[in-house]
């Protein structure tokens, strides 16, 4: 068993260490991922910043064909000379400008609004923003944005209006000696269209917020989009992040364990109002070794080495299979094909050298038992020992092979099997009629083989399992020998009762053997005597022996 | 110039009717006051003061852009973000004596603004402030408990009265930019807005001592003018309100200009780390 042991153990450890492995694995892969994620997000957040602020200067290089055109500064000019209102056809002809120089925009830097602002403030003329249509006295100079405008700055802003948006804004001049005539002011709506222009060009997942709520959202298109909605009821605990609220840009957050966040304000007056972007980025985090499976894409399957893995657990159980058959079954089978043979009789007792290990102590503790057993003249018993089975049966030649013993060695006779007695009477006084019997020298013929007047011998039986009564109640006591004679020929009557031959059969190696085998029985049981009596037994003549110690 | 803004009238008030309660405001409210005796003057060095909300705007620390550059072409005494003095530059002719409350002014609130951006009124005059603008705005007076945080909807209004002497301040929760000063004087008889070269026109009904002083952005700037008007209507062109020094713009602007350059270093420095 110290292979197979030894294999458990293995693969006990082995399991031990690849879960603590498996354990280290995922710990490491967390932690290398919520490094590479935060990385990730604060680099997309930068290029997301970027991509604005180069978006923004693009935009606002679109602006100077419109400051450029001949009738936007002319009827800006035309506007600022009367404060109390915009001449009406100013505004017309400053639409139709705007509107002519607008179509040779490219659509990709294009305005979703320009407006015309005079010094005043005032919008002179607008395209694009019907939320204004049929107000005069629209404005927009006090955003600081146009304002710079009209002092000679370019610049952006983003400002948090009706709904979102991206500005930049010029002067427009027409007299270099005096003020700027107006500005010319573009917008683009931050919507969703905006979201994934921005998206497909930065790679990444963006979602802008005002006034905590999704203004607009974009991704690629392995990124569910929807799953930025999860930003808004982050907003709450937002203005607690300390980066945030310092710095503008947030920490990276989880949301609910789907997604991870960061969070940028957007430069212009939509800082102060709480509005920006946030970049996300799905979590690569396992939950434990089996989030690996969960986790495991194809390509990661693939690189997996799953027939080295199956190969692997082949082989280790194969070993193990390989070392339980060696160890346990193989011996087991043995033992138990021994201890078959050892109830069969066919052997008499176990081998100790033909098993290993704690079989080879089993047997021999086996053996030592029924030795023990034997020594003290059996085990509980309900009826006398069969002498055949003590014996062996006896032939039906003189040869007299049914007393020789296996081996003709004491422990053959020791460890016989003792099993149940047959609990048969003998068979005295059975001998048939008219048959000439072998004498036995020196004594004359009894007149009868049963013994008239005897009582009939019970069946011999090993003095432990002698039942209350002792020796009177299974014999005479007489000399043992002086009995033969007449156990000669009861025998040899119960033979011709059963049919079987007495051909050769003398009473001399009878005589011989029932010596042998007594001084056997006295020798390894220390008894006085031993006491023969004759029964039938599966239709044949048997002797059973009877050793008596008193 | 007249003031671009008086007691509002039920048309003024009634439902967005910007241009014409613009006009309303011009050619029938002025007149009211303009029943007395007319003081035509001019502000002068207006253009050396600094609106302070986008004076504020310009800081890179507000995060107000991403990028702000000057055009070369535009001349730097106009690169100077000076107010817009119709509408932030207030004129007012303070009596000697304490003036009774003016009927209910119209303030209209768009553009990033409100119209007047600085007003004097004597205390408990009632304002009205009309959204002009196509969304909505969330005015609320700045420690004011009677002017708490509401919406006005686009075209709709909100009343609120000057209730003791002194300075209010009116902003927008949804327009950072949206800052007014309402100065509450008990002793002013009239007020006018200068024009874009500064000249104003202003009417008191009285004849009396006078000062004609300017307000910017709830202060007083320059000295005051004082003033003794009698039945006749006086020009008072020839001795200008002085706003503002000159050489004292000029340094805030060299100033100004040496921490442009700073925080442009220091922006580029950052850009260069971060890359």
């Amino acid at each position: 068993m110290v292979l197979s042991r030894f294999w458990y153990v293995l693969l006990g450890l082995l399991f031990g260490a690849a879960l603590f492995l498996l354990y280290i694995a995922s710990s490491m892969y967390n932690r290398a991922g919520l490094r590479a994620r935060a990385e990730g997000l604060s680099a997309d957040a930068q290029v997301v910043s970027w991509y604005l602020r180069d978006d923004a200067r693009q935009r606002s290089a679109q602006l100077i064909p419109f400051a450029l055109e001949a009738d936007v500064g002319k009827q800006l000019q035309r506007s600022n000379e009367s404060e109390s209102k915009v001449p009406d056809d100013a505004r017309g002809k400053l639409t139709a400008a705007l509107t002519r120089v607008n179509t040779q925009i490219p659509k990709e830097l294009g305005f979703d609004s320009v407006f015309a602002v005079d010094q005043h403030g005032r919008v002179v003329a607008y395209i694009g923003y019907a939320q204004a249509s049929g107000m005069e006295d629209f404005e927009l100079g006090g955003y600081p944005v146009v304002a710079d405008a009209l002092h000679g700055y370019v610049r952006d802003d983003t400002l948090v209006l009706d709904r979102m948006y991206r500005v930049v804004a010029r002067p427009v001049e027409y007299d270099l000696a005096s003020m700027p005539a107006g500005a010319i002011v573009g917008a683009r709506v931050i919507d969703d269209r905006f979201a994934r222009e921005l998206s497909q060009r930065t790679g990444a997942a963006v979602g802008f917020y005002a006034n905590g709520q999704r203004a607009a959202a974009g991704s690629p298109s392995e990124f569910p989009t929807a799953s930025l909605d999860a930003i808004v009821g982050d907003l709450t605990d937002l203005e607690k992040d300390k980066d945030y609220h310092e710095k503008g840009r947030s920490s990276v957050r989880e949301i609910g364990g789907m997604i991870a966040v960061q969070y940028t304000r957007l430069p212009g007056e939509a800082w102060q109002l709480g509005a920006g972007y946030a970049v996300a980025r799905q979590p690569a985090a396992v939950s434990g070794p089996l989030g690996f499976f969960s986790h495991a894409d194809d390509k990661d399957k693939k690189d997996g080495n799953l027939p080295l893995a199956v190969v692997a657990a082949l082989v280790a159980a194969g070993l193990g299979i390989l070392f339980s058959v060696l160890e346990h079954t193989r011996p087991l089978r043995v033992f138990q094909a021994e201890a078959a043979k050892f109830a069969a009789g066919t052997i008499e007792q176990l081998t100790p050298s033909r098993f290993r290990g704690l079989y080879r102590k089993i047997a021999s503790d086996v053996n030592d038992g029924v030795d023990k057993q034997l020594a003290k003249g059996g085990g509980p018993r309900r009826g006398p020992a069969d002498f055949k089975e003590v014996l062996g049966d006896i032939p039906d030649q003189p040869v007299m092979s049914a007393f020789s013993l296996p081996g003709d060695a004491l422990e053959s006779a020791a460890s016989a099997p003792s099993g149940p007695a047959s609990g048969q009477a003998s068979s005295s006084g059975r001998s048939a009629p008219g048959r000439n019997l072998p004498s036995p020298p020196g004594r004359p013929r009894p007149p009868s083989p049963s013994g008239a007047g005897t009582p009939a011998a019970p069946p011999a039986q090993f003095e432990a399992t002698m039942p209350e009564g002792g020796l009177p109640a299974w014999g005479s006591g007489a000399p043992d020998e002086s009995e033969w004679p007449g156990v000669f020929e009861e025998f040899v009557a119960t033979k011709k009762q059963c049919g079987e031959s007495i051909d050769g059969f003398t009473y001399d190696k009878f005589v011989e053997r029932l010596r042998k085998n007594r001084d056997t029985l006295v020798q390894r049981y220390g008894a006085k005597r031993v006491k023969f009596g004759v029964h039938v037994k599966d239709g044949k003549a048997a002797l059973k022996a009877n050793p008596i110690k008193d | 110039m007249n003031a671009p803004f008086g007691p509002v009238s039920s048309r003024s008030r009634s439902r967005f009717g910007g241009a014409l309660g613009w006009l309303l405001v011009l050619t029938v409210v002025a007149p009211a006051w303009a029943d007395g005796t007319k003081l035509r003057g001019k502000v002068d060095g207006f253009r050396n003061l600094l609106n302070p909300v986008w004076a504020e705007a310009r800081d890179p620390k507000q995060h107000g852009y991403s990028f702000r550059e000057p055009v070369a072409t535009v001349r730097a005494e106009f690169r100077r973000l000076f107010p817009h003095a119709p509408k932030e530059i207030c004129v007012a002719a303070l009596a000697a004596g304490p003036q009774k409350a003016q009927p209910p002014v119209l303030v209209r609130v768009g553009g990033g603004r409100t119209t007047p951006v600085t007003l004097v009124v004597p205390p408990g005059t009632r304002l009205t402030f009309q959204n002009t603008d196509p969304f909505k705005h969330r005015l609320h007076g700045v420690g004011i408990s009677t002017f708490p945080p509401a919406d006005t909807a686009r075209g709709a209004t909100r009343e609120w009265s000057v209730p003791a002497a002194g300075v209010f301040e009116v902003r927008d929760e949804l327009a950072p930019s949206l800052r007014m000063w309402i100065v509450a004087e008990p002793n002013v008889a009239g007020i006018a807005y200068p024009s874009m070269k500064g000249d104003f026109a202003l009417s008191v009904e009285q004849p009396g001592e006078y000062a004609i002083q300017a307000f910017f952005a709830g202060k007083k700037v320059g000295p005051a003018l004082p003033v003794t008007v009698k039945d006749a209507d006086l020009d008072l062109s020839r001795t200008p309100l002085k706003l503002a020094d000159e050489k004292a713009a000029a340094a805030a602007d060299k100033a100004e200009a040496d921490k442009d350059k700073a925080a442009a270093v220091e922006g580029d420095a950052k850009a260069g780390a971060a890359k």
